[in-house]
């Protein structure tokens, strides 16, 4: 079984995207697996982004605190809290994000991770959650019941969570894999050490 | 296995394995009962309720390949529409006993009702038809005369119409292409 | 309609007598001005998913307790009504979504009872091992959530490392980790991988030390044991008359295992025991998870030395109208062709008539209640949920305990939310 995992060789000169040291901690994984390509979408918007906000060194130092603790709320709905649960296990540590601490009161959470079918009659719960929980908050939608409904398209599912909470990452998958909720985590410490507002803040996302 | 001692019966049909009693409405704790307590049923399975509206409108056709209802002037049906055979009425409720004990067996105990009828509960035969009669009655707008609770289990408490009907709507949001008509 | 309830269900049993799933607060017993209720309401700290739980609390002692369920209700059985048969059979993975497989399966087999088709044994003893693999892996997340939320944390580490060891195999097999699909009206969707019964032995080869290692955790532990000794009881009579199932009956002393006493699949080939404890309290029901998981290992070992031995034969049956024709074969036979384009774009049909498949899931009694009219989709199917079953006992099994011992109780029943809401 060693065979079919191909080992990466991370030590390699890699070009930059600018000259700014964040984006050159930023996710690299679209250039480790495609070294030809060049930086990524996300990697140029959060350039971008960055270059465009003018970020200074105290909020830079505010954002990577923020990044560097997320905590998440324990929001585990359906199949996709399964794999949730997963990423805290050994095997795809979350605590080496600093996101071990799960929360269950939402009064103590940064992040809420939807994970799994939302029905109509939950809703108005999650709505509740999320309106208990602190600025600043943001909001995963894990999985393709989150996202958009999934396999589900009738009459009790909510189409997509949202419609009622702004998300600011959406994970693909049924379930998503935890390397793929790891990589919507990650991104999303990109994006808050990037200075991008959690979704609430930004103008046309659902409030 | 014989079940002629069973009261109420009015008809038993064999099929794929299975045994099942359809039994009038009207005695049916009493026949569960005997059930129960004579046959020595002690475990109530499933209450499984279903909707025949519309059962057998749309011919459907046979097995791909064989000759079985085939008829040419209806293209796209394969064959001669076969319909299946008629249902008594609407709903059928079928509940699904299994003997726990040295001599296993399953056997389905069936009513017919139309929109409207209600049949006894029994909760007082085996608590556990608690939640599913609710259940049936939430899904698919069965009345159990006498259940204890009668209210929504699965739906919020105030939805209006019973989902699992037939001629209640799958719901959900139009999707450009769905793949399926 | 006069209804004469029979005595001997209530005789001595600890049902509420007026709603067998509420538990009404007795007034001779407490004092109503002392009651406070309090809602474990859908989000909750235990990892259960979305159950609330309106309890009524005198002190720390349970007066009355309500389960109000429907938070997860997805609608699978309107929405499978709609698929055809071949599309449908992704769903019911998704419903008891720790035990994926158990729900895929019982769903393919009423499905090929009604075609009567004759699955290959490959395939038969392939679905057995995945079963059981299954089995293990629900019991792992159990094990790991039910100690967690008692309080001995670290076994959720240790369970789930090894879980993750188990669903390496699923993937070797189907693909995905969760929800693998792999399943197939006839038989399995593709073949099993080389190698795999070799991978499948090397985790059977480690997994019973596991046990040991999480039983010498827990067994003789004096937290573990006084919250779990004498809590949470529930007589046979009483969980027979709740339609219980499963690691609950089994723990409340009833000798019931469908892989024994009704057997399906090839479990009457293959050699294994059930547990059976008699106090029906928690730590009954947790030992009786952990000896299933050691006997699931004796069955998946036997299941690969036959699996050796039928290597190379079919894992799909040969039945065209309803098994896609190998590739190879497009190229040559017509029939083949004509087959393969009725079935992708009609899909296959199933003859009318209803049918009851039930199996033993990680939860119990899972059955699938299947009525078609001859058509290219179900026209009802209904499951059977084991956690349905459960949940309605919770009024029943938490009389006289705390409202700390109400997280042993429902972490003990096992149940699923999506397998209870459907």
């Amino acid at each position: 079984m060693a065979e079919r995992r191909p080992q990466l060789a991370l030590k390699r000169e890699l070009p930059l995207v600018s000259d700014r040291p964040l984006a050159r901690a930023g996710l690299q994984s679209e250039r480790v697996l495609w070294p030809e390509r060049g930086p990524g979408v996300f990697e140029r918007e959060v350039a971008e982004i960055e270059d465009a906000l003018l970020l200074t060194t105290i909020d830079k130092a505010v954002a990577w605190a923020r990044s560097g603790s997320v905590w998440p709320d324990t929001f585990g709905l359906a199949c996709c809290a399964i794999e949730m649960m997963s990423i805290v296990s050994s095997r795809y540590d979350i605590a080496r994000f600093g996101m071990e601490r799960f929360s269950s009161s939402p009064r103590q959470a940064d992040l809420l991770i939807v994970s799994g079918r939302v029905t109509h009659k939950m809703a108005p719960a999650i709505r509740q959650v999320y309106d208990q929980m602190l600025e600043p908050k943001w909001v995963i939608a894990m999985g393709a019941c989150a996202s958009s409904g999934g396999m589900f398209n009738n009459y009790t599912i909510l189409q997509g969570v949202d419609k009622i909470l702004p998300v600011d990452i959406h994970v693909p998958g049924c379930p998503p894999r935890p390397e793929a909720l790891i990589e919507g985590i990650v991104r999303l410490h990109e994006k808050i050490r990037a200075g991008v507002p959690p979704a609430y803040e930004i103008r046309g996302v659902a409030e | 296995m014989t079940y002629e001692a069973v009261p109420g019966v009015v008809e038993t049909r064999e099929a794929f394995g299975e045994t099942t009693l359809v039994v009038d409405p009207a005695r049916l704790v009493e026949a569960c009962t005997h059930l129960r307590d004579e046959e020595g049923f002690n475990l109530l399975s499933d209450i499984a309720a279903a909707d025949y509206l519309g059962w057998g409108e749309q011919g459907v056709a046979g097995y791909i390949g064989t000759a079985a209802g085939r008829d040419l002037h209806e293209p796209g049906s394969q064959g001669l529409a076969h319909v299946p055979a008629p249902k008594p009425k609407r709903f059928s409720v079928s509940y699904h006993l299994l003997r726990v004990g040295d001599v296993p067996a399953r056997v389905r105990v069936q009513v017919w009702l139309d929109d409207g009828e209600a049949v006894a509960t029994l909760v007082p035969v085996w608590p556990a038809a608690d939640w599913f009669e609710r259940e049936a009655w939430d899904m698919v707008g069965v009345r159990f005369e006498g259940h204890p609770n009668p209210v929504r289990i699965l739906m919020p408490d105030d939805w209006e119409g019973h989902p699992l009907r037939k001629d209640y709507p799958l719901g959900g949001e139009p999707v450009r292409f769905s793949g399926e008509d | 309609m006069t209804v004469v309830p029979s005595t001997r269900i209530y005789e001595g049993t600890r049902i509420p007598p007026r709603v067998p799933t509420i538990l009404d607060v007795d007034p001779s017993k407490h004092d109503p001005g002392d009651i406070l209720r309090v809602n474990f309401g859908p989000n909750h700290p235990s990892t259960h998913g979305v159950l609330r739980l309106i309890v009524d609390l005198d002190g720390e002692a349970i007066a009355g307790i309500e389960a109000v369920i429907g938070y997860l209700h997805t609608g699978f059985e309107k929405t499978m009504e709609q698929k055809s048969w071949w599309k449908s059979v992704t769903y019911p993975a998704r419903i008891d979504y720790l035990g994926f497989h158990a729900n895929e399966l019982e769903y393919v087999l009423a499905i090929e009872k009604l075609l009567g088709i004759d699955v290959p044994r490959r395939a038969t003893w392939a679905r057995m091992a995945l079963a059981e693999l299954n089995r293990i892996h629900s019991h792992l997340v159990w094990l790991g959530t039910a100690a967690l939320e008692l309080g001995a944390i670290s076994m959720f580490w240790y369970a789930f490392d090894d879980r993750d060891a188990v669903l390496d195999l699923f993937e070797l097999a189907g693909g995905t980790r969760l929800h693998t699909r792999y399943v197939q009206a006839g038989g399995l969707a593709e073949d099993l991988p080389p190698g795999f019964t070799d991978e499948v032995r090397k985790f059977c080869a480690a997994m019973p030390k596991s046990v040991d290692e999480y039983e010498t955790i827990l067994d003789k532990q004096k937290i573990w044991l006084e919250r779990t000794k004498g809590i949470g009881l529930l007589s046979a009579e009483d969980a027979l008359a709740l339609g219980q199932s499963g690691p609950v009956l089994r723990a409340s002393g009833v000798d019931w295992d469908l892989r024994k006493n009704m057997p399906y699949l090839a479990y009457d080939e293959v050699d294994f025991d059930v547990p059976v404890y008699a106090n029906g309290d928690v730590y009954d029901r947790y030992k009786v998870h952990m000896d299933e998981m050691r006997e699931s290992v004796r069955i998946v070992l036997q299941c690969c030395d036959r699996l050796d031995e039928m290597e190379g034969e079919p894992w799909i049956a040969d039945d065209r109208k309803v098994v896609l024709p190998p590739r190879h074969e497009l190229h040559t036979s017509m029939e083949s062709l004509i087959y393969h384009f009725k079935i992708v774009t009609e899909g296959y049909r199933v003859p009318e008539g209803e049918v009851y498949v039930v199996i033993e899931s990680p939860r119990g009694e899972a059955g699938c209640y299947l009525v078609s009219d001859g058509g290219a989709r179900p026209w009802r199917v209904k499951f059977r949920a084991p956690s349905f079953a459960a949940l309605q006992a919770t009024a029943t099994v938490v009389q006289g305990a705390l409202v700390a011992d109400m997280v042993a109780v429902a972490a003990s029943l096992d149940f699923i939310m999506g397998d209870t809401d459907r």
